[in-house]
């Protein structure tokens, strides 16, 4: 794609590399099959080519952006399907995060957009303040239905899940036995108000596999909820802090820092670009996905665990963002479970960190979508490897969900994840009708049957 | 084409379509106007989003009111051969991929599956693999969320024992030129219960379903695909070849094994930049700002690179063990063998190997983006698929390459070449990628193309499948009576001549 940005505008370092990443941009249109919203609504303005366009325009001319240009951006889920269909590998990702910000620098949106985005940026990093907004927004129920329209969907999305918040204060968790890897666990911010069992099973796995887990003071929120909001400078700073945190541990020996919510790990990962200094990037290389930590030490079962019927979504942040789509089925196998590949898997489910509470409508819809794929697989269960996906499918699905680091712990010795406590699961089909599966195929072929003939 | 007939059109169309059923959105028309050949944009003069059968009905009778050509495309990926664009600007696209991209059907007994034109490779295979995954598809190396009755339609073909994808269809549901809905085969019989519509082709009368491949006589809104029993083990196996001139041995080499069918894969041989031209731009293209070739050196750096030859062979065999098959993978070892230049690759290794797992994907009907990276060879996002074919005669491909090859360099292009090995016949897919972007490099693609295909023709080969800016080109290749007939029965099926004039030279 050409472009016309003027000497003065290239001197500016995110303009420079925004266009250097739109000239990348062929116009293919591999990208707009899997773009949820262009399936959705077929409108190119709603397709990752387009909004590359619409980037384009709002950059070069400068100024306020288009409203029309704000509506269409702000659609984007930033799930990055469109990365990994593109031929030409154009960095998007880079690109929207680009456009974001300029967007928050240059538009003022209407007076509710700025009090709800306002508010999601002050209270989602930081897990206290959003536990006492859960909690706000549990109490308000009754008064739902006299809310306006967004206000009314926020309140509603309160009660989704359970609150089961611990927040975890700087430790050492030693490991079991003798001592492989010593790595630093990012806590998190929204999942350790909503569900403390992800690092409770994260930490006791690690542990039992030979890990030294530290939760490092002064290490907090990643910042990819405030940088997919176009709120850059607050993203630097949460990323500064764990930078810094992560880096006091170098010198006693950091082996990985391991993170288990996946659009965290893509934010974690990526450091050396957001920060742009050694540090960062040093700390961006050392990261990792909980599954692929687990797949390098390998994976210790005890073997009794049923075959029941998982069937795993591919978080996009994780499959699209980080590229970790075999470990955590290899795991999940290895464990003993029965892994169901879900129809249209490259597809988001609607999470999209802030998304669902930003565009609830086009969020409804893809859940809707997912939590039929799922249970079109007949699962006893549906595992993910990110937070935000497990509340957004949970609120449409009617099988329980967790969080795959809960199965391989409670595969490997550990209790049975809460959320399938007290549910009746069925006796999985004899182990002999499973043992047909292929010995070889392509890494991400699923089980074949055969048809009787072969 | 008055501008009131336009406008007589797309009200008429959504009235019966609804508003969600047209649009005509400045960039929409610019978007679907793009594609990547020499030739530049082609507007439409907008789209059209149907939902069933009877909103294709609506619209056709509506273009036949109104005279508005129309342009059908299924998925619209047809990257190289037209994208969504029509055969000539102002006609409207028909986009069936929108609206009617359900599977209607799937008989695991008989294994077949029956879909309309938006269904994808990606979006049956997940299907397939959701019911357990008893059944396998031929699917193409190309988009995964390419259109199944587009690519059959066009005579695409994959690698598996089911490669010839119009042939494995079975049973078409078409809306004629006039409006009216035709069933071939025995869907033609008058009947609420047909229960060989898409198992049996041989039924009474003539087939006609030859008629609306690679033509414009009517937009098929049905397909009965059939489907292969998923092998439980499928064992790939990859021999190099060091020289270009191995090409002759090459193809000698694979006719016994498939005119036996010993080897039930089709044979992929790829040269070196076919398969290595995936794995990341052209180290070269810079420096000669695109006017020469890749150097021999180049080239052979790359193989060294990727662990591969001037040409590569891959094929596979399917099996319900790892060890039923493996005397099959040591008699081709033998077989091969025999040439002492070859060096073999086994599947565990080719693996690691990207190009080639591109390969096993294929052959395991798994769509897989791997090859798609062929189209960054080059910057600026030109790209010609050059489709001729050669007999499986060694001397004679080897005879192509040269003519070809030299072409390829005489115009400052890189010679990207896989033939597809049959028994007796190797379609030579010939990718051209070039920078659109400069109009010096675009007219040197063109003139490679139009050069190549008046090269080979005087030889007696024809293309197959082709960019749509070249039909009426090739078209005129033919010999008068056949365009004659062609034309003739576009007159009997489509007196209006709505239906996509132009394309494949017709109309």
């Amino acid at each position: 794609m050409q472009t016309a940005f003027s000497r003065e505008q290239l001197a500016q370092p995110e303009i420079a590399e925004a266009d250097g990443i739109l000239k990348t941009c062929v116009h293919y249109g591999f990208c707009t099959g899997t773009c949820p919203t262009y399936v959705l609504f077929r409108d190119e303005n709603d397709s990752p080519r387009g909004r590359i366009d619409l980037i384009r325009a709002m950059l070069e001319k400068g100024g306020a952006p288009a409203p029309r240009t704000v509506h269409h951006l702000d659609r984007c889920l930033s799930c990055l399907s469109c990365m990994t269909t593109c031929a030409v590998k154009v960095d998007y990702v880079h690109l929207i995060d680009i456009a974001r910000s300029y967007i928050e620098k240059n538009f003022r949106r209407p007076l509710p957009d700025r009090m709800l985005r306002g508010l999601l940026a002050k209270t989602l990093p930081y897990p206290r303040r959003f536990a006492a907004a859960l909690q706000l927004g549990r109490l308000a129920q009754p008064l739902a239905g006299f809310m306006p329209g967004r206000l009314r969907d926020l309140v509603g999305m309160a009660k989704a899940r359970p609150v089961k918040m611990e927040l975890l204060a700087p430790n050492v968790y030693l490991a079991q036995g003798e001592r492989l890897m010593r790595v630093a666990l990012l806590a998190g911010c929204a999942q350790q108000a909503l569900d403390r069992n992800i690092n409770a099973a994260t930490i006791r796995i690690l542990q039992r596999h030979g890990c030294d887990v530290i939760v490092a003071d002064g290490a907090g929120c990643c910042g990819a909820l405030p940088l997919h909001m176009g709120y850059e400078r607050q993203a630097r700073t949460l990323a500064a802090a764990n930078v810094e945190a992560w880096s006091r541990l170098l010198d006693q020996g950091l082996d990985a820092v391991v993170v288990n919510a996946s659009g965290c790990g893509t934010t974690v990962k990526d450091y050396g670009h957001l920060l742009g200094d050694e540090n960062a990037k040093r700390i961006g290389a050392m990261t990792r996905d909980i599954t692929e930590i687990l797949a390098q030490l390998g994976l210790r079962v005890t073997g009794d665990m049923k075959p029941y019927r998982v069937a795993y979504h591919d978080a996009c942040s994780l499959q699209h963002g980080q590229h970790v789509t075999e470990q955590p089925r290899r795991l999940l196998k290895t464990a003993g479970f029965t892994v169901l590949d879900v129809p249209e898997k490259h597809f988001c489910c609607g999470s999209a960190g802030t998304y669902n509470l930003l565009q609830p409508a086009i969020a409804n819809a893809l859940g809707q979508r997912k939590a039929a794929h799922v249970g079109s697989v007949d699962p006893d269960m549906i595992a993910a490897g990110n937070l935000g996906c497990m509340v957004q499918i949970g609120r449409f699905a009617e099988t329980p969900i967790v969080h795959t680091v809960e199965l391989l712990d409670w595969a490997s010795g550990g209790p049975m994840p809460e959320a399938l406590q007290g549910r009746t699961l069925r006796a999985p089909p004899p182990v002999a009708e499973l043992s047909e599966q292929p010995a070889i195929m392509p890494s991400d072929a699923p089980p074949s049957g055969g048809a009787g003939i072969w | 084409m008055a501008a009131e007939n336009l406008e007589a059109f797309f009200s008429d169309t959504g009235k019966s379509l609804g508003t969600e059923g047209v649009n005509r959105s400045e960039e929409t028309i610019r978007r679907y106007g793009e594609n990547t050949m020499a030739c530049g944009d082609v507007m439409p003069a907008g789209v059209v989003y149907p939902a069933s059968t009877a909103d294709v009905q609506a619209i056709v009778r509506a273009a036949n009111t109104h005279g508005i050509p129309l342009y059908p495309v299924s998925t619209g990926y047809n990257i190289g051969l037209g994208s969504r664009a029509a055969a000539r600007a102002g006609q409207v696209v028909v986009d069936l991929g929108y609206r009617m991209n359900r599977i209607l059907e799937i008989d695991e007994k008989l294994a077949f599956a029956v879909v309309e034109p938006g269904v994808s490779y990606q979006a049956l295979y997940d299907e397939l693999v959701r019911r357990g995954n008893k059944l396998m598809l031929d699917v193409t190396s190309g988009p995964p969320q390419g259109g199944m009755i587009g690519n059959a339609l066009d005579k695409g073909a994959g690698y598996t024992p089911y490669f010839d994808h119009f042939g494995f269809s079975c049973g078409l549901e078409i809306v004629l030129g006039n409006g009216e809905i035709l069933r071939t085969g025995d869907g033609a019989l008058q009947s609420d219960t047909l229960a060989n519509w898409h198992t049996s082709k041989y039924s009474f009368g003539p087939i006609l379903d030859g008629l609306f491949a690679q033509s414009n006589y009517g937009i098929v809104t049905r397909m009965g695909v059939w489907l292969l029993p998923r092998p439980p083990m499928v064992r790939s196996f990859h021999f190099a070849f060091p020289e270009d001139s191995d090409l002759e041995e090459v193809i000698e080499l694979c006719r016994p094994m498939k005119m036996s069918n010993f080897v039930p894969t089709l044979f992929r041989v790829a040269n070196d930049l076919y398969l290595c031209g995936s794995e990341g731009e052209s180290a070269e293209y810079h420096a000669s700002k695109g006017k020469k070739s890749i150097s021999d050196d180049g080239r052979r750096a790359l193989r060294e690179k990727h662990g591969l030859g001037a040409w590569n062979v891959s094929g596979a065999f399917y099996g319900p063990s790892a060890a039923a098959l493996e005397p099959m993978i040591q008699r081709v070892r033998d077989h091969f063998g025999q040439s002492g230049k070859a060096k073999y690759i086994d599947h565990a290794d080719a693996g690691g190997v990207g190009p080639l797992q591109v390969a096993i994907n294929a052959f395991s009907g798994i769509p897989s983006l791997g090859e798609l990276g062929l189209l960054k060879w080059r910057p600026g996002g030109g790209n010609l698929w050059f489709l001729p074919g050669t007999p499986m005669d060694g001397k004679i491909a080897n005879e192509f390459q040269r003519i070809c090859r030299g072409i390829y360099e005489e115009h400052g292009m890189d010679y990207m070449v896989m033939n597809v090995c049959g028994p007796r016949f190797a379609r030579g897919l010939h990718v051209m990628t070039f920078n659109r972007e400069d109009a010096e490099e675009r007219a040197r693609a063109d003139a490679c193309y139009r050069k190549m295909s008046e090269e080979v023709a005087r030889r007696g080969v024809y293309v197959g499948r082709a960019p749509i800016q070249y039909h009426d080109f090739h078209m005129q290749q033919a010999m008068p009576v056949y365009r004659d007939a062609c034309n003739n029965v576009k007159t009997a099926l489509d007196p209006n001549g709505v239906i996509a004039p132009g394309r494949y030279g017709i109309g």
